[in-house]
């Protein structure tokens, strides 16, 4: 799947570089890569991680019923989408169907946490790489062209120039900075409206929410979208003016973090007048969906079908710290609809962990698998990606053309978003265009325009829920009763991306359960048929366009194409230099500290 | 040293005992007050002391009881 010819250097060219952890999610991610100072390009890269979690093991036995509060522990800032994605997988199994004034609530909690969660990263986190003490002292000549730039959008957002934006973003001093701190508190209010807690949501059950929904909940909620909105609206103006900005000063830029379009999206929020949670109605109530489910392969879409998506799942080891389980015992042979279900999709699986040596060279390096799409049309195992889950999104909901909504409508070729006018902003349109490439910068944008996304969203999900809240339903939950045996699937977007969760029940206990997240997706490492990982992709082969030499290196660009995946919150980096020497580094968000800043 | 009894049940014993009625049981919502078979409820939802005081004057009005 590479899609760049390996760079054959010339022998000692090569320094190794590497920045362990990177992440504080899913396990400490490490990117180890090899770089051609000379060719100024990355050569190799692997991606490893050295954290087991363990879920599909310690699963086993429990009730089904707890496991939307466990699977919520996965994750400390998107614990609400696995809670929700388990309540779909619940539902299916149990045959339950959560009423709509329930599911509209679990729609408004999601969509705040889309708001919340991509705004904490974009601009406390992923502008980190953006902003001027970044760019200061990584590519000085970049921010001298930045002080002469004129921002396009100063209208909007009130800088003058692309240098002002940059300032803005810095850490703990900057106006943009601070300010998103601020609504993303105000977003995690509105989760903990709708969802009783955040991160890990204690109204959220299979068959509805323990949300008593009253007017008062609801206006609640716009309130603080609306305050949302204001900062939503110049939030867009400003990124779009320093990514054409990236584009303009670096040409070439867009070779950063590219890869083939390889995109998949699970979908997001269920339509109730659709979703029945039954596996035998999924493609119909999918297709209902407010975010699109499908898969892009070359910037075609090639199925939005849930039950299709669902079946080529598969999940390979090859670098993995993993026994096989061929000889393991298949749970589900066959789906509902009579499919055959392949022994290595997540309904078969059996997690059996070797914990062993690392090895990077042609050894297993990960306790990640490697999750893959298999390709029914040529055969081949894709290694989707998930565009750090806006662009995927974006991207399936603009081709699929099928959401039409009063704030958001899908066109075939791009996604056009109403934003109201709120109090300290006019009304706004805004329009997603398909754009060129999968790249460190596409994806970053996609982010920002998934956020105005969810907003305009959530102000038709509160008209629905007030809809029924006015006409007197007032019923949020349906009983249910727990199968002897029973399978479930959830798919959901968390907020990086693809989130699915397969339940196997016997005697009313778990059988099997696979939560697969999208970090296993993206991170996941070269695979049995040699295929290499999404983030291993994007690196290898990129150029470097950092103005620092191997001594001083900060592997700007590498960082911005890893983050741009949205691997969770970037932590503490420490880098090694090859040669014996290293440097430790703090990156953000003790970047102000470092810099004196 | 503090001396502790033996566990009563293992640390991952399900939290769900059979047995015991549970919230989501078929015909609970049945059997909870001011929740009626269409969906709409009560001010018995709310309160026990003197519900249907509380209910609108306008039996067209949406019965909206606080949480």
């Amino acid at each position: 799947m590479a899609t760049r010819e390996r760079i054959e250097p010339e022998a000692g060219r090569l320094v190794d570089m590497s920045w362990d952890p990177i992440t504080r999610i899913v396990g400490n991610l490490g990117i180890y890569t090899k770089i051609d100072f000379r060719q100024r390009q990355v050569a190799t890269c692997k991606s490893t991680s050295s954290l087991f979690r363990g879920y599909s093991v310690f699963m086993k036995g429990k009730d089904p019923r707890d496991s939307h509060f466990i699977t919520s522990r996965i994750c400390g800032i998107c614990g609400d989408n696995h809670a929700v994605c388990s309540m779909y997988a619940q539902n299916m199994a149990y045959g339950v169907k959560t009423p709509p004034l329930g599911e509209w609530i679990v729609n408004l909690g999601e969509a705040a946490e889309y708001i919340f969660d991509h705004t904490i990263f974009q601009d406390n986190l992923v502008f980190v790489d953006f902003c001027e003490q970044m760019v200061q002292s990584t590519n000085p000549s970049v921010m001298e062209k930045a002080e002469r730039a004129e921002a396009p959008g100063a209208a909007t957002h009130g800088y003058r120039t692309i240098a002002d934006i940059m300032r803005s973003y810095n850490p703990f001093t900057g106006e943009t900075y601070r300010e998103a701190l601020v609504i993303s508190r105000i977003s995690r209010e509105m989760i903990c409206l709708m969802e009783g807690r955040h991160v890990h949501p204690s109204t959220i059950y299979p068959g509805g929410v323990g949300t008593v929904a009253t007017p008062q909940l609801f206006t609640d909620y716009l309130m603080r979208l609306l305050r949302c909105l204001d900062f939503i609206k110049k939030a867009v103006a400003m990124n779009e003016d320093v990514f054409d900005f990236f584009y303009e000063a670096l040409p070439g830029y867009e070779e950063v973090g590219r890869r083939r379009i390889l995109l998949g999206c699970w979908g997001a929020w269920n339509n109730p007048d659709y979703v029945d949670y039954d596996y035998r109605h999924m493609q119909q109530w999918g297709d209902e969906m407010f975010v699109t489910p499908g898969i892009i392969v070359d910037g075609e879409l090639i199925t939005t079908n849930l039950v299709e998506i669902n079946l080529g799942i598969r999940i390979l080891l090859g670098s993995s710290y993993y026994d096989d389980w061929t000889n393991e015992e298949m749970f589900v042979e066959r789906d509902p609809l009579g499919n055959p279900v392949d022994r290595r999709h997540p309904w078969n699986q059996t997690t059996l962990p070797r914990p062993q040596r690392r090895d990077l060279e042609g050894g297993n390096y990960s306790w990640v698998m490697s999750p893959r799409w298999y390709d029914r049309r040529t055969g081949d195992h894709l290694a989707l990606d998930t565009g750090g889950g806006a662009l995927a999104r974006l991207w399936a909901t603009a081709l699929a053309d099928k959401v039409h909504t009063p704030y958001v409508n899908a066109t075939g070729s791009s996604v056009r978003i109403s934003l109201p006018a709120t109090p300290n902003s006019a009304a706004t349109e805004l329009e997603w265009r398909i754009p060129q490439w999968s790249n460190a910068i596409e994806r970053d944008r996609a982010r920002v325009y998934f956020i105005a996304y969810s907003a305009a969203m959530a102000l038709h999900f509160v008209e629905k829920g007030l809809e029924e809240v006015r006409s007197g339903v007032t019923k949020v939950f349906e009983d249910f009763e727990v199968p002897d045996e029973a399978i479930g699937c959830g798919f959901h977007e968390a907020v990086r991306g693809v989130l699915s969760h397969h339940l196997v029940i016997r005697d009313k206990k778990i059988a099997n359960y696979h939560p697969y997240p999208p970090t296993p997706w993206n991170g996941s490492p070269t695979d049995s048929f040699g295929t290499p990982g999404p983030y291993e992709d994007a690196v290898a082969g990129q150029p470097i366009f950092e103005e620092n030499g191997p001594d001083d290196f900060r592997g700007i660009d590498i960082m911005r194409a890893v983050r741009s995946f949205d691997p969770c919150l970037p932590c503490g980096v420490h880098m090694y230099l090859g040669g014996g020497k290293t440097l430790k580094q703090l990156h953000s968000p003790m970047l102000g500290a470092h810099s004196g800043g | 040293m503090v001396k502790t009894g033996k566990p009563d049940v293992a640390p991952d014993a399900p939290s769900h005992v059979p047995g015991i009625r549970t919230g989501h049981e078929p015909g609970a919502y049945e059997r909870m007050p001011g929740h009626l078979p269409d969906g709409r409820s009560t001010a018995a939802r709310s309160t026990g002391i003197n519900a249907r005081a509380r209910d609108p004057i306008d039996p067209s009005m949406p019965n909206l009881s606080p949480p």
